[in-house]
């Protein structure tokens, strides 16, 4: 019985190991664009980020749909949408990379790791190298990731016009959190 | 006269600035389409279908294939396609819902703006149409 079960918990953590993606729709994208001297957030939230995560090699991927940010002011979405983002030619943002340091993180052991990722950014059809740090948590068989990075939005073609200079920052904070499960 | 002309531009920027989000359960539909045929087309030619779909109201019909609700996020009504992927409805935030739970193999029918293709076709503030 107690090699059975030893049996069981060497064969999962070798599987965690070796072949197993962790997957998502749900991941949460937050977006803040807030200048220091702006009275109003200007800041959106997607619930539907997709991830996924390969175990083997550290393969890291994101999309998320531009129109599915939610701002408080109706307004405030149809610029990001129709001037800023456009999101009609451009309808996702993605990301494309791997964990560098797989060899720190062990995704079989319950525990939290600092990841560091690194990768291709595509926002607005332009695509920049990034790179981010991040927590992973793993727990329960999941994985849970948070990160938080800037950019500047200049180096994705996003021009925002001197009238509303005041009110967005040139530099958008991105944070992101997901819980990614086994993918069967 | 000009402090009077004055008042009422800052009055209409003010109520263009706080201009209420679309009112989704008066929303008119602009397409309604099964969700196996809104996921063919956008398997087929993602570019075609978001001529035809992307950032409309569409009502979309189909089985319920798993009603979700995530840690802080919004529910969620996934619809069967016959595929890995799906068409997920993401109900809105801002309307009120009759249920917000739904019967797995119920056919549904919500309406909802077409937010593209991220593996599964995704709607957001989605209503259910009686």
């Amino acid at each position: 019985m107690i090699f059975c079960a030893a049996f069981f918990v060497f064969t999962v953590a070798a599987s965690a190991q070796s072949g197993q993606k962790f997957f998502t729709r749900d991941g949460k994208v937050k977006f803040d664009a807030t200048a220091a001297s702006s009275p109003e957030k200007i800041e959106a939230l997607s619930n539907s980020a997709t991830c996924v995560l390969d175990a083997a090699n550290g393969n890291f991927q994101w999309a998320v749909l531009i129109k599915g940010f939610q701002f408080e002011k109706s307004l405030m979405q149809e610029h990001f949408n129709e001037n800023y983002l456009e999101s009609g030619k451009y309808p996702k943002a993605t990301f494309i990379g791997k964990i560098t340091n797989l060899g720190e993180v062990n995704l079989a052991k319950d525990g939290t790791y600092n990841g560091i990722v690194s990768g291709q950014m595509t926002i607005h059809g332009v695509t920049k190298e990034v790179t981010a740090n991040g927590a992973l948590t793993v727990g329960g068989g999941n994985v849970k990731v948070n990160a938080g990075f800037s950019l500047q939005l200049a180096d994705y073609n996003v021009s925002i016009p001197s009238l509303v200079s005041d009110k967005v920052a040139k530099e958008a904070k991105i944070l992101v959190d997901a819980t990614l499960v086994p993918k069967q | 006269m000009i402090l009077g002309l004055g008042l009422i531009g800052v009055a209409i920027g003010f109520a263009i600035w706080n201009k209420p989000h679309e009112n989704m359960a008066k929303s008119k539909a602009e397409a309604a389409v099964e969700a196996t045929a809104l996921f063919k087309e956008y398997n087929t030619d993602e570019n075609a279908a978001n001529a035809k779909f992307l950032g409309k109201t569409i009502a979309v019909t189909g089985r319920v294939k798993e009603s979700s609700k995530t840690e802080g996020g919004p529910a969620k009504v996934t619809l069967e396609t016959g595929d890995e992927f799906a068409v997920i409805c993401e109900l809105d935030a801002l309307s009120q819902h009759a249920r917000t739970d739904f019967p797995v193999g119920e056919t549904v029918t919500l309406k909802g703006k077409c937010d593209g293709l991220n593996l599964d076709v995704q709607l957001s503030r989605c209503v259910e149409v009686k």
